[in-house]
Order: structure tokens, then C-alpha cells, then sequence
């Protein structure tokens, strides 16, 4: 699902700092006012607000002047014009504010990320009517997810980047549902509180020492060692074998993913210690720890993680990798979160 | 980046629809303006479109700002103004093609759609005809299937945003009309109406010149129509009384400005019956109003009769007008005409038309009196050669004597003018009336259509005692003009075959039927105004109609409406009703008081609630089994009686 960002429309104007601070007291009474919601939620019109867009206000102005003009002139058919357009406008504003009331929005997951990557929020928003939903659109101050049109019965699921700069858990603690649909000339959106949180794992640093040497030995062996280079067995591929150890010319013959295993292979586990990085900040050793985790992964070498309190047995694959960096990015705020 | 320069890559599926509506919206201008705007327009639009399908660049700045100034001073040098509805009409279309040039992105659009909407306002303003309605409806539908478009995915299809936007126009119509009905109508301008004279208007003209118009075209254009009250007038009475010449040079006849003056009413003396009736007048530019002879009383504001019993209103008439009017055709006119005034109406230049002056003094020494005169002169007309025609040859100097000697050929004019130069040179006060005769009843509208081919020049003289008095020299050369009008007096001497007057009469009806809705359009669409909205309100039962109470009415009734279209939107809308079976369960889920985990299967629910739940284990079975059968099995309606009832037992 590709991304369009670009900054948000922001309450500008000639008192800028004036406008921010009305919108963000708009956003506390919202707030306030609705609670936190549940992970699913029904949009009702309670909650679905409505303002005129800036052409909105335009068609208003020029349906004024036509009005204005038509009663000048005594003309019938320019005011039978002039009221068919505002008719459209009242029409407009009440197919706006229907386009998203009924529509069901739920969060659907956020994958973790490095510090400095935006966290993509994941949510669904579920169309049960019989009637297609136009033009529909996810947002946060500063981002906007791509626009869909919603089908009866459809299902989408749309993407909130969230800037992270700094490791632990990234609240998506507002995000609204908006559209323009039919004419552009309102906009009627909802806010959503969810208490929505994604990981965010410390920001792996470039350039990082080599592991300790000391670390290298004291691993459990998990296999025999019988020299490195030798072939033992092909097994079934699991999640996290290295690509470089797949049988490719088995795959080719068979279309079966298979590993080749190596007797002996140094399968000696490492063991990346906190207290045995070398810098005195904590956030350095913890970006240390996870370079070399992320390297180590790439490798098919099994590692484990000594943190202050908590050891991690060396392992490998998708699963363990997160376990590990999981450990890194709550490193001393897990009391805080209770 | 793959996209062009300058634009966001997603116009196809708008643009066209943008550039038909602003063509639509266009198209009743295109009589109106110098052909070269519309060649601009299309071949901007052409040019624009173009450049989206080949996803070119669009011409640069400097080329536009070029385009533009020379288009301003075309506009400029052909209009030499840019106010009113002609040069501003002109302008928007300048604007919109030059537009076209340099729109980018989606969104750039909206000016143009904005110019699309004001050119079909500036069409209305300029005719109301029958067509306009449709014209107004089918534009906007254009518009705003653009607009929806203009934000719309590129995929959606043209159905689709045509069902949208016309869905919203079938929302707004009530709304529309309901304002429309309900607005209060105000009959004086804020600010001063610019006169639009691009667009000609046919009506009488000022002054009278026989013989140097040789032919008179027949304009079946309608100059006013009138609804009588009581008994439509005869024929012969269907004299619709316009301005007054005076004044004659030898060859012209004029009359005076306007000229205003309060008792000229009190010159009138009147008895009999009153004929009352409604006049709905086309716009003239001129300030004549026309009425049957003579008019008495009428409810035209601003209006006033004229020292020559002439009915002229103060402002020209720029907009159709309706007016009630009682007029009587037994009267005494000026029975008290002073010397000045005597003279005047006698007034003929030194030494021209000599030969009509001196068979004129002959004539009337051989009659014994002034009335003998006239009824000899007529009977001249009538009897010697002279002939009815609407292509008289022209006549030069002392057209009089030519027309009386020479030519005898003529249309009214002719026979008015010589006339009353004849009654002059006679010594009676005599003058020529401009107007209309005639009228052709509509049977389909029960109405009076009066042409511009009924226009008429008769004659009124002057007599002690008696006042004025009509004559009408014409009906003496051609009664059938009279009594038939114009078109068919002259059908008649054509000699039409049958063949070729079946198709014409049917043609004829079609015409008439055509006008009787003309009529009624005018009459309640173009013609509501504040007299015919009050009407309109004491017909809704409104008492003593004001614009508060309206404006009340309107507020009530569009919120009304309003939330109509709410309502039905909601109902559009609404989520699917549940599942009866799924309510049910619900409750039986209440009932248990433990939560289902998301993803766990009924069955294995109800596993899990047997365990700690005072429901029999039994009964949790039995209803899981029921509501699975229900919900998710054949289309089953004892399944789902089985359990409502079991849920029933257990509540």
C-alpha cells in the first residue's frame, strides 16, 4: 500500500498560534467529551463533525451574490438557479456527514520499527450499508493515509505513518476519519481515541565495534561439531534459516524449500551482554545492542541477550529477533508502564 | 518522476466533463457573441485536451498572458465596455477558454465549473424563454456530474457520477422550488439594470416615414397578449392604442417625447360599459404602453397618459410587464381643444404635396360639410384604385402627391399619412395614431395574441363639439385587414391553394398551442412577481400576505425538507438489520454473563460456559445447536422458532 504524505491543511491564518491553540482546546473538549474508544467502533452522528471547506465557503459567497443579482434583476429562472444551488449545498452538507456515519473503523495492528522509521497504524474501516462510501480518508496532524472509495460490505484497510523518534512504545492517541465527498464543499470527519500503541525498537547505530570476543565461546552448542564445511542433512526451511544455506537446486528440482544443515557448522551461540558494550549512555549501548542483533540475524549464528535482570537464550528467526529488540526498546520503562 | 510537467496526471477522467459543461453552458451565447470568442473556446478546449491525452506541457506563461490581453481588448474593442450581460457573458467565456490553458491539477477545475455556473446565469438573464428551463436543469446536471468527478477515483465510471450528481439534484429540486415559491419578490432594482441592446427588440418606431420603407416584413413575433374579463371585443374594435404623431415635415410624421401630464385623463368623457382586461407586454425598450382605445383607468405604477391621450410609462420597458386596464369605446375626447393646440394640428409645410392640398380644398368645397369630406375621401379610397400591398414602390419626395397619383400602392401607413395631410390641408384638426389592430384569440389559452404584423397607423380628427374621432383610411382600401388581420388578408389575395393551406393551418395550431404554453409560462414562471406571489399566497390560505411571514413559511418548509432528505439519506444508509438468530444469541450470551473470545467458535463457547454457568448444560446445547442451524444452515424458520424459544425459557 503505497503512502502520499504531505503536511495536512494545518488552521492557519492570520493568527496562527491563535488558530492552533482553538483547534487543539476543539480537540480536548472532543476528547473529553467521547471517552476513550474500544479497539471497534461504529462512527454514529453524535460523533461526526462538519465544517465548510474553503470552496465550500465560496459557493456560499457566490450563491449569495447570485441571489443578490437575481433579485435585481427580477429574474425567475436566476433565482430558480440561485436556489437550486443552495438546495445542492444543504443536500451536499447531509451526504457529507451520511458518507461516514455507520462506517465501522478498527485497529488492525501496527508492525514494530526502528527509531526514526515511521510506525505504519494499520486500520480497518468496514462499509456494512448497501450504499458505496466515497472519497474516504484516514489522518493525523501530519500525515494522511491514500484516499479509497469504500463498496457495500467492503473492508479496507487503511495506513497512518507516525514519525517515531525514540524507542519504546509510539501512542497513536488521535486519529480522524474524514471526507469531502460529494463536492468538496464540506468536511465532515470523527475522532478517534483509541488506546493504540505500536513498539519501537532503539535505532540500530551505523557504525558499532565488533562484538566482544570474549562473548564468542560460552554459547551452547546445539549441534555436533564435526568441521564446518561438512554436509549433514537437508531439512525442512523454517522461518529465519539463512537464504544462504537453501538448497536452491533442490528448490529448483522440487519446489520444496529446503536447508541444508552443516555438521559442525560453528553453530556456537553468541551472546551480546549489556553491561559489556562500551559506552556509558544507556540509549548508546542500547543502538550498540541492536545493530548487532540486526547483523547477527542475517547470519544464520544463534545469539542471546544478557540485559540487567533478564537473559534471553540464544536463539534464532523472526520471533527471537523481536523478543530480543522487545527487550532493548522497553529497556526501563516497563515499570513505568506498569 | 513519470508524470508531466504541470500536472497531476489525473484530469482524463474529469476534463471532459469539465470542458462539456462549460460548452453546454456556452451554448446559448454563442448567437450573442462575435464568432471568433467561440472559435477561441473550442480551440482552447481542443488544444487543452490534447495535451492530456498526449500528456504534453501546457503552453507557457508568458504565451498565455499574450492569449489573454489579446482576447481583453477583442472583447473591448467589440462590446467597447465590459458591464452587462453581452461583454460580461463574452468575458467569462474568454476566461474559461484561457483557463482550460493553464489548468494543472484537479482542483483548478473548480474556477472553471464556477465560470460554467455564472455563464448559464448570465444566459438566463438574458432570454427566459421556454427552453431556458431545461436548459438550467440539463446544464447543472452537467456541472455537478463534473464536479463530482473532479474528486472522484479516475476508475469510477461516468454512470456512476452521473447517478450521483443527478441523485442530488432530484434531493435539491423540492428545496429550489419551495424557495422559490416562498422568496419574497421586491419590484424596485437595488441598482440600475444595464440595458442590454445587443439583443434587438421589434417594436413600433418613433416616427412614421411612408414611402421610404418599401416593403414591411411580416414579424410574427408577439408584442403583447391580453386576457379579457368580461366579452372579447369585435374586430373592428381591436384598435390597441400606442403613441400619437403630430408632427409632419412633407415626409416624416413624429410625434413629441413622452410628455407627461396628469389631467390629461380628465380630458376623457365616458359612458357605457367598461372592457376590462390584462395585458402581458414583451419588453420594447421603448415607454409606449399599449391599450385598447381609449384607456381609463390602469394599474401600471409609474405610468401616466400623455397630453395626446398617449399611455407611456416613466422608465423603458426592459422587462416583460403586466397590467390591468379598463378601456371605453364610447367617449368624448379634448371636446375642448384650445387655439395653440388647433393649430398645431393643422400644421402642414409651405408648398409641399401641393396636388393632394389643392384635391384636397377642392374636395371638401364640393362636399357640404366636414363629414361629408371625410366619408367622399374614404369613398375614394374605396372606390377608385387603390390597392392594399405590404411592398409598396418607394416614393420619393412629396410622397403624398405620389402616393395619391402615382403609386396607389400601400400599407397603412401610406393611407394614414395622406390622410390626415389631406384632412389638414382641409382645415381639420387631424393626427396619426400608432398601435396595433387586431389580435388573434387563442382558443387553447383563452387569450388575445397581438403581433408585431398587427401594427397599425390609423388616423383621428378633430371635431367641434364632438372631440376626436377614429378613422381608420385602411379599413376603407382593405376591410378585410381589418376584420380578418393582416396575414390573412393578404393569404386571401395570394389565393392559396388547399393543398398548400392544410399543412399551413395545422402549422398555425401548432403554433397556437406552442404559444398558449408561452403564455402560461410567462404568466406564472417568468411573470411572479410580488402581485402574483400574494395572489399565490391568499391562494395557500395565507392571510395578508408579507415577506416576514414568507420568509417564515420558506424557513419552515426548507428545515422541513431538509430534514426530509436527512431522513431518507439515514435510511439509504443504515447499517443491515441483525441477524434475528444473532440477537437471540445475544441475549443468550447475556444471559450467561461471559464474554465470547474473539475467534472462539459458538461450540466452543459453549464448552467453555457449561463449566461455571447455572444455565443446564443441556440447554446451552440446545441452543447452540439451534442458533448454528438458524444462522448458519438452510433457510430454516422452525430453527429459528426453536430458538426463540429456548432463549425465551431461560429469561
Amino acid at each position: 500500500m503505497s503512502l502520499i504524505r504531505w503536511a495536512f491543511p494545518r488552521a492557519s491564518g492570520l493568527f496562527p498560534s491563535v488558530s492552533v491553540a482553538a483547534t487543539r482546546r476543539v480537540r480536548r473538549w472532543a476528547r473529553n467529551r467521547q471517552g476513550i474508544d474500544p479497539d471497534h467502533i461504529q462512527l454514529t452522528a453524535r460523533r461526526t463533525y462538519i465544517l465548510p471547506t474553503g470552496v465550500g465557503l465560496i459557493y456560499a459567497l457566490t450563491s449569495l451574490a447570485m441571489l443578490l443579482g437575481s433579485m435585481n434583476y427580477n429574474n425567475n429562472l436566476s433565482f430558480l438557479l440561485t436556489f437550486l444551488l443552495i438546495g445542492l449545498g444543504f443536500v451536499a452538507m447531509h451526504q457529507c456527514q451520511r458518507n461516514i456515519v455507520g462506517l465501522v473503523v478498527s485497529f488492525a495492528g501496527v508492525e514494530p520499527v526502528f527509531s526514526g522509521q515511521a510506525a505504519q497504524f494499520r486500520i480497518a474501516v468496514t462499509n456494512h450499508s448497501k450504499n458505496p462510501r466515497y472519497r474516504i480518508r484516514l489522518y493525523l496532524d501530519s500525515a494522511v493515509s491514500d484516499i479509497h472509495d469504500l463498496e457495500p460490505g467492503e473492508s479496507r484497510v487503511f495506513v497512518i505513518p507516525l514519525a517515531t523518534d525514540k524507542r519504546g512504545w509510539v501512542q497513536l492517541e488521535r486519529f480522524g476519519i474524514r471526507t469531502l465527498f460529494p463536492f468538496e464543499l464540506f468536511r465532515s470527519w470523527a475522532w478517534l481515541h483509541m488506546n493504540i500503541r505500536g513498539l519501537v525498537y532503539p535505532k540500530p547505530l551505523d557504525e558499532v565495534p565488533e562484538p566482544p570476543a570474549t562473548q564468542m565461546a560460552l554459547g551452547h552448542r546445539q549441534h555436533d561439531a564435526r568441521g564446518e564445511e561438512d554436509f549433514a542433512e537437508l531439512r525442512r526451511f523454517v522461518v529465519g534459516d539463512s537464504p544462504r544455506n537453501v538448497a536452491w537446486k533442490a528448490y529448483a528440482r522440487s519446489g520444496q524449500l529446503l536447508s541444508k544443515r552443516f555438521a559442525g557448522a560453528d553453530t556456537s551461540s553468541q551472546w551480546f551482554d549489556f553491561n559489556a558494550v562500551e559506552s556509558t549512555d544507556v540509549e548508546d549501548r542500547l543502538s550498540t545492542l541492536a545493530r548487532w542483533i540486526v547483523d547477527a540475524d542475517r547470519t544464520s549464528k544463534d545469539y542471546g541477550l544478557k540485559m540487567p535482570g533478564k537473559d534471553i537464550a540464544p536463539s534464532h528467526g523472526e520471533a527471537h529477533r523481536h523478543h530480543c529488540l522487545e527487550a532493548l526498546a522497553l529497556f526501563g520503562l516497563e515499570n513505568d508502564d506498569g | 518522476m513519470a508524470k508531466p510537467r504541470g500536472t497531476d496526471g489525473s484530469l482524463l477522467s474529469s476534463l471532459p466533463w469539465t470542458i462539456a459543461s462549460l460548452a453546454m453552458a456556452l451554448m446559448p451565447h454563442v448567437l450573442f457573441m462575435p464568432l471568433w470568442i467561440t472559435t477561441a473556446f473550442l480551440g482552447c478546449a481542443i488544444w487543452r485536451y490534447s495535451i492530456e491525452r498526449r500528456r504534453a506541457a501546457l503552453p507557457s506563461t508568458w504565451f498565455r498572458a499574450f492569449l489573454a490581453l489579446i482576447c481583453f481588448l477583442g472583447v473591448l474593442a467589440v462590446y467597447e465596455t465590459i458591464s452587462g450581460v453581452g461583454p460580461g457573458s463574452a468575458l467569462l467565456a474568454i476566461m474559461a477558454s484561457l483557463k482550460l490553458l493553464e489548468t494543472r491539477k484537479r482542483r483548478d477545475q473548480f474556477v472553471l465549473l464556477f465560470i460554467a455556473i455564472f455563464l448559464v446565469m448570465s444566459a438566463l438573464l438574458r432570454e427566459q424563454y421556454l427552453w431556458s428551463l431545461p436548459y438550467l436543469v440539463v446544464g447543472m446536471v452537467f456541472i455537478m456530474t463534473a464536479w463530482i468527478r473532479m474528486s472522484a477515483e479516475p476508475s469510477e465510471s461516468v454512470r456512476r457520477s452521473f447517478a450521483t450528481g443527478g441523485r442530488m439534484m432530484l434531493y435539491a429540486a423540492p428545496l429550489a422550488v419551495a424557495m422559490w415559491v416562498f422568496f419574497p419578490r421586491i419590484s424596485t432594482p437595488f441598482w440600475a439594470v444595464p440595458i442590454d441592446t445587443s439583443s434587438g427588440t421589434s417594436g413600433l418606431s418613433d416616427t412614421m416615414s411612408p414611402g421610404d420603407i418599401s416593403s414591411l416584413s411580416l414579424s410574427n413575433a408577439v408584442a403583447f397578449r391580453v386576457r379579457f374579463d368580461g366579452d372579447v371585443p369585435e374586430p373592428r374594435e381591436r384598435y390597441w392604442r400606442g403613441l400619437v404623431l403630430h408632427q409632419f415635415n412633407g415626409r416624416t410624421w413624429s410625434g413629441s417625447e413622452p410628455n407627461i401630464g396628469r389631467r390629461a385623463s380628465a380630458q376623457i368623457e365616458i359612458t357605457g360599459e367598461p372592457i376590462k382586461y390584462q395585458v402581458t407586454m414583451e419588453p420594447t425598450r421603448q415607454q409606449w404602453i399599449y391599450a385598447l382605445d381609449i384607456p381609463y383607468r390602469w394599474t401600471l405604477d409609474q405610468t401616466f397618459m400623455g397630453r395626446q391621450q398617449e399611455l407611456a410609462r416613466v422608465v423603458p420597458i426592459d422587462q416583460r410587464i403586466a397590467y390591468e386596464v379598463e378601456s371605453y369605446t364610447q367617449h368624448r375626447t379634448e371636446i375642448n381643444l384650445n387655439s395653440f393646440a388647433y393649430d398645431w394640428y393643422l400644421a402642414v409645410p409651405q408648398g409641399s404635396n401641393p396636388r393632394a392640398t389643392e384635391i384636397a380644398q377642392q374636395m371638401r368645397q364640393e362636399a357640404g360639410s366636414d363629414g361629408e369630406f371625410i366619408d367622399a375621401l374614404l369613398a375614394k379610397f374605396h372606390n377608385e384604385e387603390f390597392y392594399y400591398t405590404l411592398e409598396p414602390p418607394p416614393l420619393g419626395s412629396n410622397p403624398v402627391d405620389r402616393f395619391m397619383f402615382e403609386s396607389r400602392r400601400g400599407f397603412c401607413e401610406h393611407y394614414a399619412s395622406a390622410f390626415a395631410v389631406m384632412m389638414r390641408a382641409a382645415g381639420i384638426p387631424s393626427r396619426v395614431v400608432l398601435g396595433y389592430q387586431g389580435g388573434e384569440l387563442n382558443p387553447l389559452g383563452d387569450y388575445m395574441i397581438v403581433r408585431q404584423s398587427d401594427a397599425h397607423a390609423w388616423n383621428e380628427v378633430w371635431f367641434e363639439g364632438r372631440g376626436w374621432i377614429r378613422i381608420d383610411p385602411t379599413a376603407a382600401v382593405a376591410p378585410e385587414r381589418i376584420e380578418l388581420g393582416v396575414a390573412e388578408s393578404l393569404f386571401d389575395g395570394i389565393g392559396m391553394e388547399w393543398g398548400l393551406a392544410a399543412p399551413s393551418m395545422l402549422l398555425h395550431q401548432m403554433q397556437l398551442s406552442l404559444d398558449a404554453l408561452n403564455a402560461k409560462w410567462n404568466d406564472w414562471v417568468l411573470g411572479y412577481g410580488p402581485d402574483k406571489q400574494n395572489e399565490f399566497m391568499r391562494l395557500l390560505g395565507m392571510e395578508d400576505p408579507s415577506w416576514r411571514k414568507m420568509l417564515l413559511t420558506l424557513v419552515t418548509i426548507v428545515i422541513a425538507l431538509i430534514l426530509l432528505v436527512s431522513a431518507i439519506l439515514a435510511l439509504r444508509y443504515r447499517p443491515p438489520p441483525r441477524d434475528r438468530a444473532a440477537v437471540l444469541y445475544q441475549r443468550f450470551v447475556d444471559k450467561t454473563g461471559l464474554e465470547p473470545g474473539i475467534g472462539e467458535s459458538p461450540d466452543a463457547y459453549a464448552n467453555r460456559v457449561s463449566a461455571d454457568c447455572e444455565i443446564a448444560v443441556d440447554t446451552i446445547h440446545d441452543i447452540t445447536g439451534s442458533y448454528l442451524e438458524a444462522r448458519y444452515g438452510k433457510v430454516d424458520p422452525a430453527a429459528l422458532q426453536r430458538l426463540e424459544a429456548q432463549v425465551a425459557a431461560i429469561i
